[in-house]
Parts: structure tokens; sequence; C-alpha cells
């Protein structure tokens, strides 16, 4: 057995870890992003990210070789710079099948980045995203390019699908992000790192069109409504979503059972009663209202995020890791009444859905581990994304994130995604 | 089995693949053949990324070996070609890529990826062929299914391993380095060599770092697959425990652990294996971390993951694999072992709920390669349990505090508790047994059983000791189903749907509903005949058991047939066609229902006094068939059973069960003449069919009877001593006989309304109450039961063995019966037991039963029976008798009454 390494462990691991910070930008400290409201901390980061995109400073520098992938990296981004930067550039493959043509591709975990690993597998493996993804148009300058998140996302596609590795790196978007403001290296949770991304992603698509469709894609409209329960005025608002956000308790705060129970409880009528009273104008004082959220209308692509947390009464959050199963086909039409929708028949029609894919975490509030389970679009497989590590699994292995009251840290479903049936 | 021997085993047309495979290949099938092993043991996979120095040392690792290889080849002609072969590939492989190792690991990589490919697919197509084929159809997909993932976790696990090498070797490498070269704090902006060093550094952490976030996320995956498995065993298991719990209603279902024991090793063992590797990997991290390492953040989240998982799956392996009975029956191994017992651990906070301690030793340690068999068992044998009483609360003190539930009605648990400490990890693991009854007395035998089938066949919650606080009523077709199942295993033959419609119809009225319910009360309580239903059909089976079993297996009993049902079917068929049918309204009772056709007029039907065990303990009921006699009016006696239904002659149906006809030796000098008894009804011209008489016949010859008839008492239930001493003279019931009926239904309470008691063997009341984790086959496991013994009420029951001898001290204040007890008997009462002659007909003569005197006497009518007669039951049978002579040992009690009103 070797001793411990007193340089690393002890007195010595400021300097290796400074050292690491210099020079390994996949280490990237947390000071860094920290200060990213400061300008100049800002012109910093690029600076980073040119030594590891641009090299040649560093080469200059420290005049070492590089190595193979850098060698590699570099001509990728050589290749760029040949590629036409006219705004109609597009990528060679527009409507081939975008996810799995090199089959199913990891993603490195650069440090806490399993939440925005899994949620980018989501995203990409999606091909009626990656059918706008590939139309976006690219960004003149070099900077831009660096902050473009579309334009990252895209170029992270390429790669997992040119290359001949397991997995990638998704190194130049995590920069990208981290200029946006959105900090990295941290736990994050799923569903809020989802809306970042996604605002980001609008955004930044420069083309309303796309902008559009990626809206259409995506987001939920529902109407609210709050009717006073004297004198029957209503009030009626449009809203969008994008994603349902379903309790996992009731309101007597005892478990629902399937998903289902779940959409149905969301959907509810709430009494606005005591405390809660609304001022009504027709009333002139403040009464008893009927809150109700009716559907209008459900996107391609329908995000449901359970809503795992629960605070105890200490303010203290706890996860919620009992069972609750999810169908793999999902009808609306059986799940909601009539008074519960406000939409056209054929609209309703439309309402049938299948399971796409499943993030689940494990561990606790404080810190856990997320993974992706996704069903290829194209193959109908399902595989695993844990990071790097990626698995054909089956739909067992899918029930297994539907949650256990005894596992505490165990994986259970977080986000699920549904698609929208193909018409037959 | 090794990669590269698979594939040679592989079939031809898949071998063919392998071959093509290699024919272009830059590595030879010669150098894959000759180093299999240790090429399958790298990780060619991660030395083909690139910046990888593991490409180059393994390419000259290989090219050493292959040197070594080449050394150690004799000078023999068969190595020859081999040796050129071998030195060809040497050079070819080093002038090809000793620039770029990397391309070759990542071609050997490829070549090992294809083999593997190539084998799934024979395996695949393998199993396509198989599945037609029995042996493994035999298992469910299911069990293919979980066989499957052990296999590929097992895989993934080997692979984790390898990763893990992997990353031990880049961390060494690294830390050698970084020791040789790393000076901080000098100036070394004028030494390019220092640059170039700390830029080697810098890389060999790089691929450090990304190594550990690789072996990291692999257990990730490795976690989420095995909670998969583990649900998958999880499901195996509750199906398990609902079989266990089918089984103990006597259920014909197979219980074997064995299967479900090795999957939960087998995943436990993967799971430990698992725990060690994450161990090793905190011990790497401990030598070497730096800002961003994963394992700082991830190692604490896995272990604590594993850990849940494998208690997780530890509390669930650690089972009662024999839930406590009473008859001893061989053991089996448990899963896991067990340390101390609770019985009631948490007792339902009611007041009057009896409490018991166990009085024999509770806790065993059992060490792994203890027991002979695989996995941890652990036996807990003759348990004794002992009731706890208030203080100052003597004997009757239930009255004073009295539960809200009957005694039979209480359920006990006993909880093992384990610790359990293995490769570091302690846990605390609990387990119970299914609720159980506790009785104090044997006649309370049969409501015990009765809750015990209501509780497994309706409670959702094994554990719930207030279960019958609210009984929820049974549905018909699980009742049906639970019913049939006491007949299956009592006499190895359930209830077919004509019966169970007959049972419906006669619970639930004519054509009931499909989707009828029967209450608990309605159940086992009340009765419209002074019995409930299960105890009408405990005394059914107590019957069947001890007297028909063969006859009903053999299906020649119709059994559960209704009157209106019964005269439909024989309505059609000649005189003398008969059916045996249950009474509905004696306990136990069995009898025989013939059609005769008149000259004139509608057929009539006739059916004799319903026989009980009483008679068919001296009489099998073939016997009684065939020599039933009839006397008719014209006292020509005569045998009115002559076809059993539907249609089957007689002598056809019944000869393989008669009794040997005992023809004596003809050339021994008799001194006694042969005997043998019959029924014999009697028949008035214008009587009803509800006649009987026994006769105890003389004979000298079998053919020819000596009858007496005893016909001018109809309805008497007296008995008739035939033969030469007594000829034609009704003679009054001996006394002796009667008081051996009465008082053994004494023992069972006035007012019980189980009138025979079931066979010891069958009920295991003979070992009492033996709590064992063990049940055999044989009938009601999870009664327990615990003897009172006198005013000072703790009534110590060893249980196990069937001797109850050491018992009887001199308090002994109730004993339950069993065969074992008959041996207690003073020798000369064992005369009684073969007293042949019982009260027929018990409704009818209870009234003369009042006024006997206890103690027996032997009457004339004992001294006419040969003892070995084969025709008279052995005294095993006939535990009646014995019961009486306990109770004129013992002086505490007084003299039993016996009301009329108690046989209703």
């Amino acid at each position: 057995m070797q001793p411990v390494n007193p340089l690393v462990s002890s007195a010595h691991k400021d300097a290796l870890l400074l050292w690491m910070g210099f020079q390994n930008p996949e280490c990237l400290v947390k000071p860094l992003s920290r200060r990213h409201t400061d300008p100049s901390v800002i012109v910093h980061a690029m600076l980073l990210m040119s030594h590891r995109g641009g090299h040649q400073e560093s080469k200059k520098k420290l005049e070492i070789s590089p190595s193979e992938t850098m060698k590699a990296e570099e001509e990728n981004y050589k290749e760029e710079a040949k590629e036409p930067k006219s705004e109609d550039w597009r990528p060679p493959s527009v409507f081939g099948a975008a996810d799995l043509k090199n089959r199913a591709v990891g993603l490195y975990n650069i440090g806490q980045t399993c939440c925005l690993n899994s949620l980018l597998q989501v995203f990409l493996m999606n091909i009626h995203f990656t059918k706008i993804l590939r139309r976006i148009s690219v960004p003149v300058c070099a900077t831009q390019k660096k902050k473009n998140v579309p334009y990252q996302m895209l170029l992270l596609l390429e790669k997992m699908q040119c290359g001949k590795q397991k997995a990638v790196s998704p190194r130049e978007l995590v920069l990208c992000l981290e200029a946006h403001r959105v900090t990295m290296f941290v736990q994050y949770d799923a569903a809020q790192l989802f809306l970042t991304l996604w605002n980001l992603l609008k955004k930044q698509m420069k083309n309303p069109e796309l902008v559009e469709k990626l809206s259409d894609l995506y987001t939920i409209s529902v109407q609210e409504h709050l009717a006073c329960q004297i004198c029957s005025s209503e009030t009626k608002r449009n809203s969008s979503m994008l994603s349902l956000p379903v309790p996992l308790l009731d309101s007597d705060s005892s478990m629902l059972k399937t998903l289902e129970k779940c959409l149905q409880c969301f959907f509810r009528p709430e009494e606005l009663t005591g405390h809660n009273m609304c001022f009504c104008e027709h009333c002139g004082k403040k009464t008893p209202f009927q809150q109700s959220v009716k559907l209008v209308h459900l996107p391609q692509t329908l995000t449901i995020h359970l809503k795992r947390f629960c605070f105890g009464r200490s303010a203290y959050i706890h996860k919620i890791s009992n069972c609750l199963p999810f169908p793999q086909d999902l009808d609306f039409n059986a799940v909601l009444t009539e008074q519960q929708c406000q939409a056209y028949d054929n609209e309703k029609a439309a309402w049938r859905y299948e399971l796409f894919a499943v993030v689940a975490h494990s561990g606790t509030t404080s810190y856990g581990h997320y993974c992706a389970y996704i069903r290829s679009l194209t193959e109908c497989k399902w595989y695993c994304f844990n990071d790097s590590f990626v698995e054909q699994v089956s739909w067992d292995d899918v029930k297994s994130t539907y949650g256990h009251s005894d596992l505490y840290w165990g994986q259970t479903a977080y986000l699920l995604f549904y698609m929208k049936k193909q018409p037959q | 089995m090794a990669q590269w021997q698979e594939v040679q085993q592989l079939p031809p047309t898949h071998l063919e693949r392998v071959h093509q495979l290699y024919t272009n290949a830059a590595l030879p099938m010669t150098v894959r053949q000759s180093l299999a092993d240790w090429i399958e043991d790298q990780d060619w996979q991660q030395a083909a990324e690139p910046f990888s120095s593991h490409a180059r040392m393994l390419f000259h690792s290989l090219l050493t070996l292959l040197g070594e290889q080449l050394g150690s080849l004799g000078p023999g002609d068969e190595d020859f070609m081999l040796k050129h072969n071998l030195r060809k590939a040497r050079i070819d492989l080093q002038a090809a890529f000793e620039e770029h190792p990397e391309n070759f690991a990542n071609l050997v990589a490829n070549l090992l990826q294809e083999e593997r490919c190539i084998l799934r697919r024979a395996q695949a197509k393998g199993q396509v062929e198989a599945t037609p084929a029995p042996s493994t159809a035999s298992q469910s997909s299911q069990e293919q299914e979980i066989q499957q993932r052990l296999t590929e976790f097992r895989t993934a696990l080997q692979e984790a391993e390898r990763a893990f090498r992997h990353m031990e070797d880049l961390q060494d490498t690294f830390d050698f380095s970084y020791k040789m070269y790393y000076r901080p704090g000098q100036d070394h902006s004028h030494d390019p060599q220092y640059a170039q060093h700390i830029q080697a550094l810098q890389a060999k952490l790089q691929s450090l770092d990304r190594q550990r976030r690789e072996v990291v996320a692999q257990i990730q995956q490795l976690l989420g697959r095995s909670e998969t498995l583990r649900d998958f065993l999880q499901q195996e298991l509750s199906a398990w425990h609902e079989r266990q719990q089918r089984s103990c209603l006597g259920a014909p279902t197979d219980t074997c652990l064995l299967q479900l024991q090795g999957w939960f090793t087998a995943l436990g063992e993967g799971l430990f294996q698992l725990l060690q590797l994450l161990r090793a990997v905190g011990e790497l991290r401990q030598k070497v971390t730096y800002e961003q390492d994963p394992l700082q953040s991830e190692l604490p989240l896995l272990e604590k993951r594993l850990q849940e998982q494998l208690t997780c799956l530890l509390q669930s392996a650690f089972v009662v694999e024999q839930q406590p009975c009473m008859p001893n029956t061989p053991k089996r191994p448990l899963v896991l072992r067990t340390a101390n017992i609770h019985i009631d651990r948490d007792p339902p906070k009611t007041r009057g709920f009896r409490k018991f301690n166990i009085l024999t030793s509770s806790s065993k340690t059992v060490l792994v390669g203890d027991s002979p068999r695989e996995g941890l068992v652990c036996d807990f044998q003759y348990l004794t349990l002992k009731e706890q009483k208030g203080g100052g609360s003597g004997k009757g003190s239930r009255g004073t505090n009295e539960g809200p539930l009957a005694v039979t009605e209480e359920l006990h648990l006993i909880t093992f508790t384990l610790a359990y400490a293995y490769c570091g990890l302690e846990l605390k693991l609990e387990t119970s047994t299914l609720p159980f009854v506790i009785i104090s007395n044997n006649n309370q035998l049969s409501s015990a059983w009765a809750s015990v089938l209501w509780f497994n066949m309706l409670s959702p919650n094994p554990k719930d000791q207030q279960f019958f606080t609210t009984p929820p009523p049974a549905p018909w077709p699980r009742l049906a189903e639970v019913l049939s199942w006491q007949f299956q295993s009592t006499a190895e033959r359930g209830l077919s749907r004509e019966h169970l419609h007959m049972l419906a119809e006669k619970l639930f009225g004519s054509k009931p509903p499909p989707d009828s319910a029967l209450p608990w009360t309605k159940f086992s309580k009340d009765g419209a005949a002074g019995f409930s239903f299960w105890a009408w059909l405990d005394g059914i089976l107590a019957l069947l058991h001890d007297h028909l079993k063969q006859l009903w297996k053999d299906g020649l009993i119709l059994g559960f047939v209704s009157r209106k049902q019964e005269k439909k079917l024989l309505k059609v068929k000649r005189s003398g066609t008969f059916l045996i049918r249950f009474s509905e309204s004696v306990l136990g009772g069995v009898t025989c229902t013939w059609v005769e056709h008149p000259e004139s007029g509608p057929p009539a039907f006739r059916a004799v006094v319903p026989y009980t065990a009483a008679e068919l303990a001296s009489l099998a009921l073939p016997d009684i068939i065939r020599d039933y006699q009839l006397l008719a009016e014209e006292n020509i006696p005569e045998n009115p059973l002559l076809f059993l239904y539907p249609d089957v002659a007689r002598d056809e149906a019944f000869g393989p069960y008669y009794s040997q006809r005992q023809e004596g030796i003809l050339t021994k000098k008799k001194e006694y003449l042969n005997q043998r008894l019959i029924r014999v009804s009697s028949r008035q011209p214008h009587e009803t069919w509800q006649t009987q008489e026994e006769l105890v016949m003389t004979t000298e010859d079998l053919e020819t009877l000596r009858l007496n008839s005893g016909g001018q008492q109809p309805v008497s239930p007296g008995t008739v001593p035939g033969g030469d001493r007594t000829p034609g003279t009704p003679q009054a019931v001996s006394p002796g006989l009667q008081q051996a009926v009465a008082a053994g239904l004494g023992m069972q309470q006035p007012g019980s309304q189980i009138p025979v008691l079931p066979s010891p063997q069958q009920l295991g009341s003979g070992s009492l109450g033996v709590l064992q984790t063990g049940m055999g086959d044989l009938g009601l496991p999870v009664v327990l039961q615990v003897v009172q013994v006198g005013p000072g009420g703790q009534g110590v029951l060893p249980i196990g063995g069937g001797a109850v001898g050491p018992l009887l001290g001199s308090g002994t204040a109730e004993l339950l019966l069993g065969n074992g007890a008959a041996e207690l008997l003073p020798s000369g009462l064992g005369d009684l037991e073969g007293l042949p002659l019982q009260e027929p007909e018990l409704e009818v003569g209870a009234g003369q039963l009042e006024a006997t005197e206890l103690l027996p006497t032997l009457d004339d009518s004992a001294v006419l029976l040969d003892p070995s007669d084969p025709f008279l039951p052995q005294s095993e049978d006939v535990a009646l008798p014995a019961t009486a002579s306990l109770f004129t040992a013992d002086g505490d009690f007084p003299p039993l009454h016996i009301d009329a009103s108690d046989f209703q």
C-alpha cells in the first residue's frame, strides 16, 4: 500500500488546486463562475475557452506538443471556420434521423453535470427538437458562437453523432451556459434547469418561425378560471406552461396512487375560503372563490413535473420517494372530465401520448444524481443515460423509477416526457 | 467461461463469421488463440482512447508475452508451424503498430466486441430454437429474465472491476510522476523540460479524472440495474409468501425456497462485491484528490444508495420458511439466521389480550457453514409457550379481563430478530410468522382453524392482529377454493363443481348470485341446525380422514347432495340404486339413500340414520354396505343396496374395500364361533325409513346369519347384542358403553358442536403444540396449544414429540387427546376401546344418558368381542374412552352431567 501523498492530501493541496484551475479548463474552479457579473471576469473565462478552443496561445507559451484530441478539436474548429458563414448554412443531414444515428452516445460528467447531461440527452434524442435545432442560423463571429446556446447544442449533437467515442464532453456548452449566468458545477433541480435551458434556447433562436415551432413543441396552454362563489362572476386568463407540475399528495396530504390521479388532482377545482378569499369587484368585498385550471392545448412533447419534494414541519424540504406508477400510454381524454378541458374535439382527439423519456433522481434533496431513461423514437428501444455510460434497458428498468417508500436513495422519476402519438 | 472458449464452441454457421472476422484482421487468430486469457483481461476500450499511455504499455506487454510464448514452445514438429506463425505475427504487429499503439488497442477492442456480438446472436438464436423444448418451457419468462439479468449484472460488475484496476494503474502512474517531477516554489521558467513534465503530468491527471468519472458512472448504472433486479426478486418473493399462505391453508403449491435463495444470494454477493469495490475506490481517493474530484461528491451518495439496497435486500431475504405448527415435520432450511424471538412484539393495546412467554431458549447464533444445507437456517423447535397471568388472578381470570375477542380469534405473532453483521454491514433484521391462534384445549382446534382459514384467505395485511374485530365477509369463489383445499389436504380429493354448488345453495339459497359473500359469523358461529357451517364441514372432514379417506379419494362418495338433488338423481334409476352422502342434520354423519320403485305409486327414497365416527370406528362403511340388512315386514332380511349410483353393482364398486373375510382355518379345531358385526334396519309395514339397529352376530359361517330381530322398538337406539348368549332380547343399552360415549362428548364441553375429535395425526393434537417452523402437507399448521395447569394458571406445554406423558402431573386439569394419550390408560381400561357398540343415534338417545354413572364398567357385550378380531378397530382409533379414564383419575372434576339439549 502506498502512503497517502502528503503533497496532495494536505498542505500542498491548494497549490495543486490552483494549478488545476489554471491548466485544466475541464476542472474549472467555482470562484470564476461566481463572479460572472463582473465583465472583466467574463473576459477571463473567454480566455480560458480560447486556451481550449484556439490553443495557439498556450502552444506558444508552453511549447507543448498538442495531444491527439487537441489536434482533432483544432481541426474541428478549422472546419467550422471554413464553413460558409451565411445565414442559410445547414449541417449536412437536416432531415435524417437525428438521434441514434451513431448508437446512443454518453456525455461525460465534467463536475456535477449529471442533471444537465440528462436534460441534454432528452433534448437531443427528441427528433422533433433536433429538426428545429438543425435549422438555426449560425452566429457570425466567434465570440457570438461561443455564447450561443442553440449553436453549442448543435455542435454537441454533431460531435455525438460524428465521433466514434462512447461519450463526448459537453464542455463548450457548459462554458456557454456559464456565460449566461447559469452557474454550473452545482447541484441542480432538473425542472428548473430545464426551464432555464429552454428559455435560453428560445431567446437565442433568431428565426421567429423556429421560435414558434419550439413553443409549439413544448408549451402547454391552460385557462385559469376564478369564479366568485357569491355572485358567480368569473374571470378567465390564458396562460402557457412548459411543464405540468403535478402534486404527489392530495389536499389531505395522502399519497396519490397513480399519475392519472395526480393529473386529476392538478385539474381539480380548488375552493378559496377563509384567508385565501379574494376581492370580488361585483360584490365589493372579499368573497370565497373557486379556482380552477382548464386544459386548452397540449404540445407534441409534454413535460410532466412530479413534485416529489415537500416541506416538512421545520421548513426542511424532504423528498417523497413513494411509489408512483406512470403509464406508457396516456390518454388525457380518459383522465380529465369535460369540465376540465376547454378544447375542441379535434384537439382533444390528439391527446394520446406515449412515454418518451424519464429523468430520474436518486439521493436526497441536498445532493443526488440524475440519469435519463429515453425511448429512442427511431428504434423504439429504451436507453439509460448515466453520464458517459449508456446502456440499452427494458421497460422494467424504467419501471424501477416508480419509487419505493423504503428506498430513500433509490432512483425516482422526476420529470416525465410524453410524446404525442401519431394519429392512426 | 472465457470468451474465446465460447467462440470456439459456436455452431458452424456462426463460427464462419468468426473466421471472416479474422481473415482481414491485423491481429492473426494465432495470437488471439495463444494469448486468449490475457487479451480478454485487458481494458482495450480504455486504451483505445487518445492520450493513452496505456495503449503503449499493453502493446509492449503483448509483444513480450508473444516472445515468451515462442520461447516456451518445444522443438517438436507440431509446434513448428505455430512458432513460425507467432514469430511472423510478432514482427508484423511491431511493424504496423509501433508508432500508434492506440490504433492497435482500438483494433483489439473492436474485435472483442464483434466476437461478443456474434456470441450474443448465436445465443439469441439458440434460445429461439430451444424455447419449444420442454426443459426451458418449464421456466417462466420471468425466471429467465431474472437469470439473464443476474448474468448481465455479474458481467457488468466484472467490467466495473476492470475499469477500477485501470483507474488504479492510472493513479499509480500519476502519483509516481507527481512525486518525481512536481517541484513547486522553484523558478522553472527557464527549464523547458520541466514544463514538458508538467504538461505530461497534467495529461495524466486528466485521464485519471476521466477514468474516475467513468467508474462512477458505471457504478451508478450498475446500481440502477440492480434496483430493477431487486424489484423482480421482490415480486417473486411476494409470490412465494402468497404461495406459503395458500399452502398453509392446504393448497397444493410448491413452497420450495431453493431457487429464490439462489437468486437472492447471487444478487447479495454481487452487491457486497460492489461494496468492496466502492471501499477500494474510497481508498484511492484517500491517496489522491483534487478540486472537482468526482469521487469526493459521488462516493458518499453511491455508498448510501448501495447500503440501502443491501439492507432492503437482506431485510426481505429473512423469512420464516416454515410456519409454526404442531406436528413434527422434517426441517427445511431458512434463508438467513435468526437470533431472538419476541412473541407479540407490538401487542395490540386491547384489554384482555392474552400474553405469552416462550419458555425455552429463545436465542441462537448461526454462523455460515453451520447448516449442512445452503443458506443460513435456524430451527426453533420444541418451543414452550406459557401464558402470562396478571398478579393474583388465578384460574378463570379470563373472566375478569375478558377481551373483546374470543380466544380463537386472538391472533399472535412470533417475531424473529437477527443481528446481522457481514463485511462491515451491521443490520437488525426482523421477520414474523403468520398470525396464529393459541388455544388451551383441543376442542378449540376446529374453531381456531376456522379463524386461521378466514384470516389467511381474506386479510390484506399479513400482520393484522386485530383482524377479527371487524372480519370481512368471504366472497364465495374464494371461500369455495379454500374449502376445496381442506378436502384436498385431508382426503386427497377436492370438491367438485357439483359439491360446491350444493354448498353454495346451502349457504345462500337456491340460485345464489355469483358475488355472494359469507359473513364470518355465519361461517363459524351461527347455524340453524345448532351447529355452524364450519363445524358441520369440519365434522365431515374428520369423518373422512378417519374412516372414509379411500372411498372419498376414489370418488365413491357423492357426499354433498341436497335432498332435492338426491331425489332427482335417483328417481330415474332402478330399484336398489343408492348413493352415499353426508348428513346435513348430524355432525360428521354419512348415510346411504336408495330408491325403491313400488309396483304402484311414486318411487320411494329411503335412507339410514347417518353413521358417525362412533359407528364407523367399529365397522367400516364398505362392510356396512355389504352386510346391510333391511328387515322387511316378512322378517326376511335383505340388502336393499344393490347398485351404487349411477350404475355400478355394489360388490363391484366396494369389493376392493371389503375387509377380508375370516374364513377360518378349517383344519383347526374351533373353540369359538366366528363373529362379525352387521347393520340391520327393520321396517314396519307402514313405517318411515328412519330406523336402524345394530346387531352383533356370532356366526359359525359367514353365510349363515342367525338373526334376532330388534324390530319392536324401531326408534330406540338400543344396542342389541346378538348371538347365542342373548338371543332375541332387546336388551337395554349397556351402561358402560354409553358412559364412554357420554364422557367422550363431555370432554368436548357440553354444548360444543364438535362431537368427534379430528384425528390427532391430521390435526396435530397428538404432539401438543409443537411450535416449530415446520409444516408438512399434513393439515392445520398455525394452531398452537397451551395446556393450563391448575389454579396457578401456568400451563407448561412441552412441545414436540408425540408423548404427552410427562405432562401428567398431579394438577393436570385438562388434557388434550391424541394418539399419544391412549398410552396413558390404565391397562384394564384398554379393553374399553374395543367396544364396538356405540350410541348410534345421539339425537334420540341422549335422554337416556343423563342418569348414567360416570364410572365405566365392563359390560357383557365386551366379553363377546375378540380383541384380535380384524373387524374391530385398533385402539388408536378410539380416543374417547381414554378421556373417560382420565376423568376417573382426576378427583378435581365433578362427574359430568350430560344434558340432552347438548346434542340437539
